[in-house]
C-alpha cells in the first residue's frame, strides 16, 4: 500500500476544558472514499475544520502529502490540494455560477481581465462534472437548493484537489437529489481522496469504502460500512440500540398508554420550517400532556433541534404552522412571550451565558406574575446540590453535567408548563445521564409536560411515556414507549434501515 | 519629603491625564456597551457629550444651583436622546451599516443646530465658584475643580462597574450580549434592554459633557474629537468590555496629556499602535464558527 | 458619468439581449461626458469651481467604492489618504508646478500611507472595519495638524501646470477641464480594475470570505492590496484637490469628507459610475443647495444620510446582515 495522503496523529481540539476532538488518529490513502459518522457533538465537522485549516488543533499533528501541515493557514492547505464544502451552501450569491467556480480555479494571474481559455475550460469542465454546465451564466441565487449543493462540489473540484472534504453534502436534499449526489460522488476521479461527513447512512454506505465512527470526539472504530454497522459499540452509540443496563431504571409509573381524555398542554399542528431555503420539517403534529414525557427521536439531522427551536420561537415557522399552548395560539409570539406563556427551553448545547456566574443565571428568569411560581431558586439549588457549591463559577468552569443542570434550572425557574429538552444527554457520562433521567421523570411526576428530543434512544425509551420518530420532515411513528420497549425492532426499522429509494 | 519628590510637572500632567482618562471612560463606557448589546456603533455619541457641554455653558452660573440644574437637564436630554437613538436604529436591526449612517445623519444635523444656536466660536465654561480656585500640590498650583472631577468620575466608574458586573440589571445586559436569542427564550426583554442601554449610554455621555465642560469646553468639532477618542478606547479595550474600556481610557488619557508633553506630536502614532496591538492580539483569524 | 463602460453589476449578468441597454448606457455616457466638457462655457465661474470640487469627491468616492462595493468592507477614513496626497502635492509644488507629477507623487504617497495603516484595518471586518478606518482617519487628521507645514492653518500653493510649456492654470474653467481629464483617466483605470480577477476575488470575499480562503487565497492580503489601491486613488484625489483650491489644510480630512465618500459609494450600489454620480449630487446638495439655505449644508447632508439609511435600497443584498452561524 502507498504512503497515506493524509495522516492525523492524535489530533485534539479543545474549547476550554471540553475536548471536542479527542486524540483522533486517522489515515487516508490516495483515492480513498472515507466517511466519518457519529452522533451529534461527536466532533465530525470540527475534524473537517481541523483538516481544512479553518481551525487549528490544540495538540497533535496533521501530515498531508509528506508535510506537517497542522500550523498551515487554510489558504495554504487549499493550495496544497485540500478542497472542501460547507454544511450549508456558502456560495458567493451575487456572482454567476461560473464565476463562483472561477474563484477556485488555480494558476490564474490576479491582473487578468478575461479568464484564460484554459481557466474557463477548467471551470466549465467542473460544472459539466456536476451537470450544471447549462446554468453557467445564471446568477447563483437563482439556483435551486440541490443545484447549489452540486455547485459547491463543482467549486471544490475546480481547485483540482487531491483531497476533497465534504461536510454533510446530502443535508436538506430530497430523495432524488440525494441519488444524484451519490452518483456524482461515485463518478469522481479515482485520484481524488474523499473524506465526507454525513448523517445519511444510505449515502455513506453507497459512497464510502471505509467508515470511521466518532463518539464524544473520540475514535470509536474504523472499518468497511458493513463491519461498522455490525460493530456492537456502534450499534449502541450511533444506531442507538436500546441498552437498559447503562441507566438507573427510572421507568415512569404511569406508562400505560396515553390518556386521551386529558387535553394536551402543548398542541402542535402542521409545523413547517426550513434552513437556508431547504425544507426541514414538512408538517409535524404532536401533543404533549401534563405529567407526561413525550420523546421525539430520529436520526442525526432529522430536524429535532429545528422542531424544538421552532416551538420555542427561536426558529421561524413557515406559514400554516399551528402551535397552541393551553388553547392559546402562540405561533406568532416572540420567544420571550412564549417563555412567559409557559414554554421552557433547555437548548441543545446548553447555550449558557458566557461570563455569567451560576448565581446570575439563576437570578435572570422571572416567572409570569399570573402563574404561581412553581420553583424558587432555593428549591432549585436543593434539586441540584452540585450547583449550590458552584454559585460563583462561570459556565466554562463547570463540568458538562453541571452545565446541563444549570440549563435545566434556568428553564425551570421561569415556571414553565411545558419543558422542551433538546438532547439533554449529549456529551454526558452514563452516570450523569441516569441522574438526569431521574430528574426529568420527577418533573413529569409533579405535573410538568415534557417534550424531549433525544438521540440517545435508550434514555428516551427509559423515561418517555410515548415516543415519536422524526423522519423526512414528519413524524413517522408514534407509539407508547412501553410498546417500543417490548418491541425495539420497530424503532430500528425507522431509525437505522433505509426506507427510501436506494 | 518623599511626596514633594513625587510632584513634578510630569506627575501634574499625569494627574490631568487621569482626569481626561476618566472623562473618556464615562463616555466610552456607554459606547462600548451600546456596541456590545445592540451592535450599534453610534456616530452621535460625541454629539451627546457636546450637548452636555452646551447645557453646562447655558445653565452653569458659577453656583451649585446652576450645576444641579445642568445635571438634571443632562439626565433628561441624555434619556431623550438615547431613547430617540434607540427608536431611530430599531427599524434598522441587523443592518449595522445603515445604523451608522442614521446616527451619522443625526450627528450632522445636531452639529449644524449647535453652531446655529451657540455660534461657531469655542465657549469656555467656568466651574462652580466653590471649586474655582486652585490648591497647592507640592508647590504646584492645581485647579480644585479637576480634583473634584476626578473624585466624581471615579465614583461614577465604581458605580458603573458595580451596576454592570454585580447587579441583576448588569447580568441581564451581559446575558443579552452573550446570546440574545437564548436571553429572549429565558424571558428577558432583549429589546427593552437594548433601548435601556442606549438611554443609559446617552445619560452618561451628556452628564460627562456637563461635568467635563470646564475641562473640554463646547466648540464645533468637539463632538468628532470625543467620538474618535472614545472609539479608540473601545477598540483598545475590546468592544463590549467595561473593564477593558477603563484600562484603555486611562491609557489614552495619559497618551493625550503626558505623552503630548513628553513627545509632542507622537500621540496619534501611539494610539494607532495601541489599536494595532489590541486588534492583533484579539482578532486572530477565526472564521470557522462554532464547533459542531 | 465618467466613462463609457457599463457598471460591473450589470456586466456580470450579460447572458443575452443586453446589447441595447449597453448601447443606451454608452450613448448616455457620451452625452454626459460631452456636457461635462462643455460645462465651463455654459455656467458661471463659481459653479465651475464647484463642479471641479465635485469631481475630486467623485474620485474619492471611487476609492471608497473599491472597498465597500467590491470587497464589502465600508471605509470611513478615506479622506486621510486624500490629505496625504494633497500635502504631497503641496510639498512638491515648491519644486515643480507640473500637475501630472503632483498626481503621480500623491498617488504613490496615498498608496504607501494606506499600505501601512491598512495593516490595522484588514484585521477586522464589517462594522468594526468601519470603526477602525474611522479611527485611523481621525488620527491621520490629528497627526497632520501637528506635523504638516502650516499646521492647522493650512498652506497655499501656486497654480499647477497641466503639461510642460503651458501657462499655469488660474481660471476655474481650465482647472476644471484638467481635473475632468484626470478623473476620466482614473475612472477608466478603476473600471478596468473592476474587471480583473482580483476584483472577482474581492467580490468573493464580500460574499463569503472562507470560501475564498478555501480556494487558496490569503484574503487579508487581498484586502490589504485593495486598501492600498483605494489609498492610491484617494491620494490622487488629494493632488486634484490642491489643483482646484490651491490650498490644503488638515480640515480637508475632516470626518465629513470620508462620510460623503462612503455615502456616495453606498448610494452607488456597487457601481463606480453610480458612486461618482452620487458624490457629485452630495457635493451639490452640501454646497450649492446649502448656500441657498443660508449655510445649513450639513443639515442637508445629515438628512441625506438619514434618507440613505431608511429608504429601501437593494444594494449589497445581505452583505451586512450578520453572518449565519455555522454548526450542526
Amino acid at each position: 500500500m502507498s504512503a497515506p495522503l493524509l495522516r492525523l496523529d492524535t489530533v485534539s481540539r479543545a474549547y476550554g476544558a471540553r475536548r471536542v476532538v479527542d486524540e483522533v488518529s486517522l489515515d487516508l490513502h490516495p483515492g480513498a472514499r472515507h466517511a466519518l459518522i457519529g452522533p451529534n457533538g461527536a466532533g465530525k465537522s470540527t475534524l473537517l475544520h481541523l483538516i481544512a485549516g479553518t481551525l487549528r488543533p490544540t495538540s497533535g499533528r496533521i501530515h498531508y502529502a509528506g508535510h506537517d501541515i497542522h500550523r498551515w493557514p487554510a489558504h495554504r492547505r487549499a493550495r496544497a490540494g485540500i478542497a472542501r464544502t460547507w454544511q450549508h451552501p456558502t456560495l458567493a450569491r451575487p456572482l454567476t455560477v461560473v464565476q463562483n467556480v472561477l474563484l477556485a480555479v488555480p494558476g490564474q494571474h490576479m491582473a487578468v481581465l478575461r479568464e484564460r481559455p484554459r481557466a474557463s475550460a477548467a471551470a466549465l469542465d467542473a460544472l459539466a462534472q456536476v451537470g450544471l454546465a447549462e446554468h453557467a451564466q445564471w446568477p447563483t441565487s437563482q439556483l435551486s437548493y440541490g443545484d447549489q449543493r452540486r455547485l459547491e462540489v463543482a467549486v471544490a473540484l475546480a481547485a483540482q484537489p487531491r483531497l476533497l472534504l465534504l461536510d454533510e453534502p446530502s443535508a436538506g436534499l430530497a430523495t432524488t437529489e440525494v441519488a444524484r449526489l451519490v452518483e456524482l460522488i461515485r463518478a469522481l476521479p479515482t485520484d481524488i481522496a474523499v473524506l465526507l461527513v454525513d448523517h445519511n447512512l444510505d449515502v455513506v454506505s453507497a459512497v464510502a469504502d471505509t467508515v470511521t465512527v466518532l463518539h464524544h470526539g473520540r475514535h470509536l472504530t474504523t472499518g468497511t460500512p458493513s463491519d461498522v454497522r455490525a460493530h456492537p459499540d456502534v450499534r449502541r452509540v450511533y444506531l442507538a440500540e436500546a441498552d437498559h443496563t447503562d441507566h438507573v431504571p427510572t421507568t415512569p409509573g404511569a406508562a400505560n398508554g396515553p390518556s386521551a381524555a386529558v387535553p394536551p398542554v402543548l398542541r402542535v399542528r402542521n409545523l413547517r420550517a426550513g434552513h437556508h431555503g431547504a425544507p426541514v420539517l414538512t408538517g409535524v403534529a404532536l401533543d404533549v400532556q401534563a405529567g407526561r414525557v413525550s420523546a421525539v427521536v430520529g436520526r442525526n439531522g432529522a430536524g429535532k433541534t429545528t422542531l424544538i427551536n421552532t416551538i420555542a420561537g427561536l426558529h421561524p415557522a413557515l406559514s400554516g404552522t399551528e402551535i397552541v399552548l393551553n388553547d392559546r395560539l402562540v405561533t406568532g409570539l416572540s420567544a420571550r412571550r412564549r417563555c412567559r406563556a409557559g414554554i421552557g427551553l433547555v437548548p441543545q448545547g446548553r447555550r449558557l451565558f458566557a461570563g455569567l456566574t451560576v448565581a446570575e443565571h439563576l437570578a435572570l428568569p422571572r416567572p409570569h406574575p399570573g402563574r404561581p411560581r412553581t420553583v424558587t431558586a432555593r428549591q432549585i439549588l436543593d434539586l441540584f446540590p452540585a450547583l449550590a457549591e458552584r454559585r460563583h463559577h462561570r459556565p466554562h468552569q463547570l463540568s458538562g453535567g453541571e452545565q446541563q443542570m444549570l440549563a435545566l434550572a434556568r428553564a425551570l425557574l421561569a415556571g414553565p408548563q411545558v419543558l422542551l429538552l433538546d438532547e439533554p444527554s449529549e456529551g454526558l457520562a452514563p452516570a450523569i445521564v441516569g441522574q438526569l433521567a431521574a430528574i426529568i421523570t420527577g418533573l413529569a411526576a409533579t405535573g410538568s409536560a415534557v417534550l424531549l428530543a433525544e438521540q440517545n434512544l435508550a434514555l428516551a425509551l427509559d423515561i418517555a411515556h410515548d415516543v415519536a420518530v422524526l423522519d423526512r420532515g414528519t413524524l413517522a411513528l408514534h407509539a407508547p414507549a412501553a410498546d417500543l420497549r417490548a418491541d425495539p425492532a420497530r424503532l430500528h426499522d425507522v431509525l437505522a434501515v433505509p426506507t427510501g429509494s436506494t | 519629603m518623599g511626596l514633594s519628590g513625587l510632584v513634578n510637572p510630569y506627575t501634574i500632567t499625569a494627574l490631568d491625564g487621569v482626569a481626561y482618562g476618566l472623562l473618556l471612560f464615562v463616555i466610552a463606557a456607554g459606547l462600548t456597551l451600546i456596541f456590545g448589546v445592540a451592535g450599534v456603533f453610534s456616530m452621535a455619541h460625541g454629539t451627546l457629550y457636546l450637548a452636555g457641554a452646551y447645557i453646562a455653558w447655558q445653565l452653569a452660573d458659577g453656583g451649585w444651583v446652576g450645576l444641579g440644574l445642568a445635571l438634571a437637564a443632562a439626565v433628561l436630554v441624555g434619556a431623550v436622546g438615547g431613547a430617540g437613538l434607540a427608536a431611530a436604529v430599531r427599524p434598522l436591526t441587523d443592518r449595522p451599516l445603515d445604523q451608522v449612517l442614521a446616527t451619522l445623519g443625526v450627528a450632522y444635523i445636531a452639529a449644524d443646530g449647535f453652531s446655529t444656536v451657540f455660534g461657531a466660536e469655542p465657549r469656555s465654561v467656568d466651574p462652580p465658584r466653590a471649586l474655582a480656585g486652585s490648591v497647592s500640590l507640592g508647590g504646584y498650583q492645581y485647579p480644585v475643580y479637576r480634583l473634584g472631577f476626578i473624585a466624581v468620575a471615579a465614583l461614577i466608574v465604581v458605580l458603573l462597574i458595580w451596576l454592570v458586573e454585580r447587579s441583576r440589571t448588569g447580568a441581564v445586559v451581559r446575558a443579552v450580549v452573550a446570546d440574545p436569542d437564548m436571553a429572549e427564550a429565558t424571558g428577558l426583554r432583549t429589546r427593552r434592554t437594548r433601548a435601556a442601554v442606549l438611554v443609559g449610554g446617552g445619560v452618561l455621555a451628556v452628564t460627562a459633557g456637563v461635568l467635563g465642560a470646564p475641562v473640554i469646553g463646547p466648540a464645533p468639532g468637539v463632538d468628532a474629537t470625543i467620538l474618535v477618542y472614545s472609539l479608540i478606547v473601545c477598540v483598545v479595550g475590546g468592544l463590549g468590555s467595561i473593564r477593558g474600556a477603563l484600562l484603555a481610557a486611562l491609557g489614552v488619557g495619559q497618551v493625550l496629556t503626558l505623552g503630548v508633553a513628553l513627545v509632542p506630536g507622537a500621540a496619534a502614532f501611539v494610539l494607532a499602535a495601541a489599536m494595532l496591538v489590541a486588534l492583533t492580539v484579539r482578532h486572530r483569524p477565526s472564521l470557522a464558527g462554532r464547533p459542531a | 458619468m465618467t466613462t463609457t463602460l457599463t457598471p460591473p453589476s450589470t456586466a456580470t449578468t450579460e447572458h443575452r439581449p443586453v446589447g441595447r441597454a449597453v448601447r443606451l448606457v454608452r450613448v448616455a455616457s457620451g452625452i454626459v461626458v460631452a456636457v461635462a466638457v462643455a460645462l465651463p462655457w455654459m455656467v458661471n465661474a463659481y459653479v465651475v469651481s464647484l463642479a471641479a470640487t465635485a469631481l475630486v469627491m467623485a474620485v474619492l468616492a471611487m476609492s471608497a467604492q473599491l472597498l465597500v462595493g467590491l470587497a464589502g468592507q465600508p471605509p470611513l477614513g478615506q479622506a486621510a489618504y486624500l490629505l496625504v496626497g494633497a500635502y504631497t502635492a503641496a510639498t512638491l509644488a515648491t519644486l515643480t508646478n507640473l500637475g501630472p507629477i503632483h498626481l503621480l507623487a500623491a498617488t504613490t504617497a496615498g498608496a504607501i500611507a494606506a499600505a501601512v495603516t491598512g495593516l490595522l484595518a484588514v484585521r477586522v471586518r464589517a462594522t468594526t472595519f468601519l470603526m477602525v478606518t474611522f479611527g485611523v482617519g481621525e488620527l491621520v487628521h490629528a497627526a497632520a495638524s501637528q506635523w504638516v507645514p502650516g499646521g492647522s492653518e493650512g498652506t497655499h500653493t501656486p497654480p499647477v501646470v497641466a503639461l510642460p510649456g503651458l501657462p499655469p492654470m488660474v481660471r476655474p474653467g481650465w482647472v476644471y477641464l484638467y481635473v475632468l481629464a484626470c478623473t476620466l483617466v482614473i475612472g477608466a483605470a478603476v473600471i478596468v480594475l473592476t474587471r480583473t480577477r482580483f476584483a472577482l476575488l474581492l467580490r468573493g470575499i464580500a460574499a463569503h470570505e472562507p470560501r475564498v480562503q478555501a480556494a487558496g487565497h490569503h484574503t487579508s492580503r487581498l484586502l490589504l492590496a485593495a486598501y492600498t489601491l483605494a489609498g492610491a486613488i484617494a491620494g490622487a484625489a488629494g493632488a486634484l484637490l490642491v489643483a482646484v483650491t490651491r490650498y490644503v489644510s488638515p480640515a480637508d480630512a475632516a470626518m465629513g469628507i470620508s462620510a460623503i465618500a462612503l455615502a456616495a459609494a453606498l448610494i452607488g450600489s456597487g457601481s463606480m459610475i453610480g458612486a461618482c454620480a452620487a458624490a457629485i449630487l452630495l457635493v451639490a446638495a452640501r454646497d450649492w443647495a446649502g448656500g441657498l439655505l443660508s449655510g445649513h449644508g450639513s443639515t442637508l447632508l445629515g438628512l441625506s444620510f438619514l434618507a440613505l439609511a431608511y429608504l429601501p435600497r437593494h444594494r449589497l443584498a445581505g452583505l451586512f446582515t450578520r453572518r449565519d452561524r455555522e454548526g450542526t
